[in-house]
């Protein structure tokens, strides 16, 4: 499953970049992220609960953040698992500055195997999009809260 | 094929329904036919803790024509639907679609007010509710409102519901015996989840020029949806091949589907196409009788 898409943030790079590698921003905004915890450099464990309607689970495993380009690039390398399948993939991240505004162009592969791409294929990738959305959004919320503080 | 292990209710009236409903809040789930719920659990994808079944509450099983429409409880079956005589005299549409949903087995199980509330946007009901323009009364300890089918699905088995509330009615607003209809739907098997299906309702005047019509579209994005820009294009215009053509490429234009293991989205795009152009002839010679 690929797909990609951009954002474009309110805000200078400096700062949407700040918030991009800042694990507890990540942790506040990934959908339905329970535990993002360091473990390392630029490495974590995450356990993450999410589905839509009565199809939810659980799903843990570790993250990764290679390639760092500061303040433009950088991968999120992922894999983990839960009862009702897994997931491998990663999403690359390129922010690119429009006068005092960020575009984040972001590209994503992904994996996805056992029951939940068997059963709920119909639905996978659009509800992929939904919840990337949810996250850029949240993001953008965040980071528009923390200049009004 | 076993599902988690769960507790189980069996309420006697809605009111016992709700207030278990508030006590278990995220962690229930309503079973009425358990036609998408029981498979979804067996898959253990769907891991409820608590499963409150309603199906002991007879009074949610009614067909009603009512002055100006009709009414039908959450709880009447596919099949009672399918086989009413006064829904196959004054809501014909609604008996073809139906006739499509599973199979029999299915249609004897499955309840409107569950396939609605299950919110599958390739579903057969909740596209047609739409080009009905239907709404819903939902219950819950707040007391009783109405939901417009406009206003009621929000994404992938999502609905505007909250969570403690129940789907308690349909009600479907009166279907002049002037209009047009059709259901039509392109499945692999005549049983499966449609990959696309079209709803269409229509109404011509004198000089043949229509004065009302609906289409909506399922199974081509994460809920069904109305095709506003064919219908505006539609209205006031003379229905004829051209104009059913060109009605039939602004839908597909406007549809926004997936691609999934079913098919591409450039494909269901393409038979959005194909589907709106034929309930749409299909509805104008129902409108020429």
């Amino acid at each position: 499953m690929n797909f990609d898409g951009n954002f474009k943030f309110n805000a200078p790079r400096e700062k949407v970049w700040k918030f991009f590698m800042n694990p507890d921003m990540l942790a506040k905004c990934l959908p339905g992220c329970e535990k993002l915890e360091a473990k390392g450099e630029n490495s974590y464990e995450a356990i993450v609960k999410i589905g839509i309607s009565v199809v939810k689970g659980e799903y843990s495993g570790k993250v990764e953040l290679k390639d760092i380009v500061t303040p433009s690039h950088y991968r999120l390398v992922g894999e983990g698992g839960g009862l009702s399948g897994f997931v491998k993939g990663e999403v690359t991240m390129d922010l690119e500055e429009e006068s005092d505004k960020t575009i984040v162009k972001w590209k994503s592969v992904a994996q996805i195997g056992g029951l939940i791409a068997g059963v709920g294929q119909r639905m996978l990738s659009g509800v992929a999009k939904i919840l990337t959305n949810q996250f850029f959004k949240d993001m953008e919320k965040e980071l528009t809260k923390e200049e009004s503080l | 094929m076993k599902p988690f292990s769960f507790e189980y209710f069996k309420p006697n009236n809605i009111d016992e329904a709700i207030s278990l409903l508030n006590g278990y809040g995220e962690d229930a789930v309503i079973l009425a036919g358990g036609q998408s719920l029981i498979p979804l659990m067996n898959l253990r994808l769907a891991r409820p803790k608590y499963i409150i079944d309603i199906n002991k509450i007879a009074e949610l099983s009614y067909i009603k024509d009512t002055n100006g429409g009709l009414s039908i409880g959450a709880l009447t079956r596919h099949r009672e639907i399918e086989k009413s005589d006064i829904i196959k005299s004054k809501y014909p549409i609604l008996s073809k679609t139906v006739s499509l949903i599973g199979n029999p087995q299915i249609r004897n199980w499955g309840t409107i007010g569950g396939s609605i509330s299950h919110a599958d946007p390739a579903g057969e009901l909740p596209t047609l509710l739409l080009a009905l323009n239907g709404k819903v009364k939902v219950v819950g300890n707040q007391g009783e409102r109405e939901i417009d089918g406009d206003d009621l699905f929000l994404g992938y088995l999502t609905t505007s519901m909250e969570k403690t509330e129940i789907l308690r009615e349909v009600y479907i607003p009166e279907i002049s015996p002037k209009m047009g209809w059709e259901f039509v739907e392109l499945t692999k098997r005549s049983h499966d989840f449609a990959i696309v299906s079209v709803a269409v309702l229509m109404s011509i005047d004198n000089a043949g020029k229509c004065n009302d019509v609906r289409i909506s579209l399922g199974g081509v994005g994460s809920m069904p949806v109305r095709a506003k820009g064919a219908e505006e294009f539609l209205l006031d215009k003379a229905i004829n091949d051209d104009s059913i053509n060109e009605a039939a490429n602004i839908a597909s234009e406007e549809a926004e589907p997936e691609s999934d293991i079913h098919a591409s989205a450039k494909y269901r795009k393409e038979m959005v196409k194909v589907f709106v152009n034929r309930g749409l002839i299909s509805a104008l010679d129902r409108v020429r009788g």
